[in-house]
């Protein structure tokens, strides 16, 4: 069971997401979203606060009834599993424990419903550190050891398919990187992991695929470097110079849109670095700083999003 | 099973059950003080005025040693199985109070399977602490039953029978406080309107339905049958009292209530989003 390898007993392990709709009141919070989360990839699933990525999870998870559309887990829906724990781990916001209980004591429980023996409570434990504090009452957790618990209870059935909501809340830079080594690892044995987010810097070093969503609907999908790359400005230069006007004169001729960043830099869109490099060169201008701009995750991201409310 | 296990498991690893034990005691002591000040009465009274003929024969039919034992063998029911009806709320809303009902049905989806496992695992409660009471009225009761010239009457079947529809009010009212947690979620508001159901039920009807009955007539003085604390209490005298209704509707009622109780909490369960 701990030998790292998912269950023989596993499927796909395939997330398919079909025209998923939630309606609350006159709020559409999740409005007809369809995605697919591969197995062996971590896939990060971001969005605006407000954005029903929660929502989406607990709708895949049987705990939110769907207005319309499926969800299904290795082709079936969550409550259709037999032994659902063996097949997905899930880790979300609002799972707490009893303040009175120990960890050990959590986990065990779970063990007793889901019909898992009783040392994987002991293992699991083990697997995310947190051995020294398992007869601590769960009041005295720090909120990473909390994170940490979920993770355990997430991992006692050794799941294919893991699914966390906002994994990384409330964990110190230790405690973030224990997580994305932690995550890739669980997909690098052909596991399932989908991670809600919105710390996007931190998706760009753990994510291999992102799935974005904003007021309900899907905005875009895809390989992380793929979904940057397909972003309309592509690499943009940021250039200082003493003589900005003369520059901007001398890029005149090349294609260049040039905007004038507050700091007083010059932001180049639309030729590489040697262009301008060259331009300056040519008209003897001196430059004090050269530097090609990579759009980041956080960017895209901002300018896929925006404009659409976070508060509706 | 093993879902009553873990739910079994649950209440074993958290102090509510034994701080709530640790009440029962002090509060078992006090209803006994009040029983052994009405048996004494009872044993023998003092002049209390002209009583009308139907009042004379109701305090002969409670004067009787079989009933004396019965009350005094069930004794620390009326706020036992409030205690107990407690219990069976906190066991659904601590789900919600401490954020574990995700956990919980994350493990097993089927939410009826968890509604039922924490019907019976708040019905074992409830009997383990009936039992506990029981042992506690069978140490003391015979003792007592001695200083008022009586024996112990552990020999007749009717107070073993009043014995046995104690446990069964124990075990429905830790029931019905399930199928009560199900339908208020929030831990302080369910508890809170528990009790004041509880001793409303108790006081209010009893007054209420006094008026009436003056009023209309004696019938209406069956319906206090209906009002939950009343028809347990009703469950265990030892004989039939003359002008009240007889033992076994008084179970009735009490199951009826349960199953009522349990069967629209799991309704409810069912549908709900958990968020």
């Amino acid at each position: 069971m701990s030998d790292g390898r998912p269950s023989p007993t596993a499927g796909s392990g395939q997330i398919v997401v079909s025209g998923l709709t939630k309606v609350y009141g006159n709020v559409r919070a999740v409005d007809n979203l369809s995605f697919v989360v591969e197995p062996g990839r971590v896939t990060g699933f971001l969005g605006p606060n407000g954005a029903g990525k929660t929502t989406t999870l607990r709708m895949l998870l049987n705990l939110v009834t769907p207005t319309a559309g499926t969800a299904t887990i290795n082709g079936r829906r969550y409550a259709d599993l037999t032994d659902p724990v063996r097949h997905v781990g899930a880790v979300l916001e609002a799972s707490g424990a009893h303040k009175g209980r120990t960890g050990i004591n959590h986990l065990r429980v779970i063990c007793a419903a889901a019909g898992l023996p009783r040392q994987r409570a002991d293992e699991v434990l083990e697997l995310v550190g947190l051995t020294p504090a398992a007869k601590r009452r769960f009041k005295g957790y720090s909120l990473g050891m909390k994170q940490r618990l979920g993770i355990a209870v997430a991992m006692l059935g050794d799941p294919q398919v893991l699914i966390l909501d906002e994994p990384a809340n409330g964990l110190d830079p230790e405690g973030i990187r224990w997580m994305r080594g932690f995550l890739k690892g669980l997909a690098a044995q052909g596991r399932t992991v989908l991670v809600s987010s919105h710390l996007l810097s931190e998706m760009q070093l753990l994510a291999d695929d992102v799935v974005i969503v904003a007021a309900g609907r899907l905005v875009r999908q895809g390989p992380v470097d793929q979904v940057i790359g397909s972003m309309t400005h592509g690499v943009r230069v940021r250039v200082r110079t003493p003589q900005p006007d003369e520059l901007v004169a001398a890029l005149a001729g090349h294609n260049a849109r040039v905007h004038r960043a507050e700091d007083g830099a010059l932001l180049v869109d639309g030729v590489e670095a040697p262009v301008v490099g060259r331009a300056a060169l040519a008209a003897k201008i001196e430059l004090h700083e050269l530097v090609t701009e990579r759009p980041d995750l956080e960017g895209v991201f901002l300018e896929l999003t925006a404009g659409k409310a976070a508060i509706r | 099973m093993r879902l009553v296990r873990a739910e079994l498991l649950k209440i074993r690893t958290t102090s509510t059950w034994w701080i709530f034990a640790l009440i029962t005691l002090p509060l078992w002591g006090v209803t006994l003080f009040f029983n052994y000040v009405s048996s004494q009465f009872l044993v023998d009274p003092v002049e209390v005025g002209t009583l009308d003929p139907q009042q004379e024969a109701q305090l002969q039919a409670a004067a009787d040693p079989l009933n004396i034992a019965s009350n005094l063998y069930t004794n620390g029911q009326f706020l036992g199985v409030m205690i107990v009806m407690l219990l069976g709320i906190i066991v659904v809303t601590s789900e919600f109070f401490h954020q574990t009902a995700t956990t919980t049905f994350l493990a097993t989806p089927h939410r009826t399977a968890v509604i039922l496992s924490k019907l019976v695992a708040a019905a074992v409660l409830g009997l383990i602490f009936w039992l506990g009471t029981t042992v506690l009225n069978l140490i003391v009761t015979p003792p007592i039953m001695a200083g008022f010239d009586l024996g112990a009457q552990l020999d007749r079947g009717a107070v073993w029978q009043a014995i046995a529809l104690n446990g069964l009010a124990y075990l429905l009212w830790a029931i019905f406080g399930v199928g009560f947690g199900v339908l208020i979620r929030s831990q302080i508001g369910a508890t809170v309107t528990g009790i004041l159901l509880y001793f409303a039920g108790y006081i209010g009807a009893g007054i209420f339905l006094t008026q009436l009955s003056l009023k209309f007539g004696d019938w209406i003085n069956n319906l206090q049958l209906l009002v939950p604390s009343l028809a347990s209490q009703l469950m265990t005298t030892g004989t039939d009292l003359p002008g009240n209704p007889p033992r076994w509707a008084g179970a009735v009622v009490m199951v009826g209530y349960a199953v009522v109780a349990g069967a629209i909490g799991t309704l409810i369960t069912r549908r709900r989003d958990i968020t």
